[in-house]
């Protein structure tokens, strides 16, 4: 091999190496590039996928708090107008005890009341009883003697029991009703129209709601 | 003549070498430049990616509100016509008030 054939093999060589170095440098870039294009591609599908996930709670949540409001203002119509049924009802009383209520007359609903309140206590089992009524100042003018005694000869017949009945001396405050009581005070059935309403509030509340918003 | 030819071909080793010399700093730039495209590109991805993220929370707000409303405005409605049909039958409730009252039903 001459001087000039090694000359060219030696230079040949080098130049295949510095081709050789930049192209492997330029493929692993090349690579590289791709591959980081690609887990970038996969990790923004992920941050939207996460996005849209998130958009949908927040629109579903206010889809939600809206939905409650709405439950919330159909209550709140509910409450409102219950209330002025009962508060239409309290004031409709005085009007009661002047005219009557469907055809019954003050005496007779006071009277009805007596009699649930004086059978509740001769269902207790005594023989004989001795109770008393006590009623408002304004009530008293609606009861006499003989319908108390008239009541009480009925319910000590259909008991077999005997009771007495009395106008008490001592009042309550109170827009309407009775309190029956025994004399020992030891049985007492309060129906006053402020306690009745207080018992029956809650199956009276839905019967009203009923009433009131039912399409006739 | 021998020595002319040994120094000949020093020099072309001495060529060589500058030229792996320059290959391997090209292969530097060439890694560099590449280093450097990546972080520009997971820079961009980022942005893009803040962008997509504002614009779908937008859009769901956006729908989200929209049907919110509807339903407000549907139950404020429903409001007003529950309120009506109660004012019309509030007298038969006050009469199922007083007769629960009354001890009559």
């Amino acid at each position: 091999m001459g001087t000039n054939e090694i000359v060219e093999k030696i230079r040949s060589e080098a130049q295949a190496e510095y081709e050789r170095m930049i192209n492997e440098a330029k493929e692993n870039a090349k690579k590289k590039l791709e591959e980081v294009r690609k887990e970038l591609e996969l990790q923004k599908k992920r941050f939207i996928e996460a996005d849209e996930r998130k958009g949908v709670e927040e629109k579903e949540r206010m889809i939600r708090a809206a939905r409650q409001h709405a439950r919330k203002l159909k209550w709140m119509v509910e409450e409102e107008m219950s209330e002025k049924a009962f508060e239409a009802a309290m004031k409709r009383i005085k009007e009661v005890k002047r005219a009557g209520f469907k055809g019954k007359s003050y005496q007779n609903i006071l009277a009805g009341l007596i009699m649930d309140g004086t059978r509740s206590i001769a269902a207790e089992g005594s023989e004989a009883a001795e109770l008393e009524v006590l009623l408002s100042e304004e009530d008293v003018a609606y009861l006499n003697h003989s319908l108390l005694k008239e009541i009480a000869n009925k319910i000590s017949q259909d008991n077999g029991v005997k009771l007495q009945l009395s106008l008490s001396d001592e009042r309550v405050k109170s827009a309407g009703g009775v309190i029956v009581r025994r004399k020992d005070g030891k049985i007492e059935v309060n129906h006053t129209f402020e306690q009745r309403m207080a018992r029956f509030s809650t199956g009276l509340r839905e019967d009203i709601v009923k009433t009131l918003f039912s399409r006739r | 003549m021998v020595v002319e030819a040994l120094k000949l071909i020093r020099e072309v080793e001495e060529e060589g070498r500058k030229r792996l010399e320059e290959a391997k700093e090209s292969v530097a730039r060439i890694l560099k430049a590449a280093d450097e495209e990546m972080m520009g590109l997971t820079e961009k991805a980022r942005e893009e990616v803040k962008r997509i993220a504002a614009e779908i929370a937008a859009r769901y707000a956006k729908e989200g509100e929209r049907e919110a409303e509807m339903i407000k405005k549907a139950a404020e409605a429903e409001a007003g016509k529950l309120k009506a049909t109660a004012a019309s039958n509030l007298e038969i409730a006050v009469n199922l008030v007083l007769e629960k009252m009354f001890g009559l039903r």
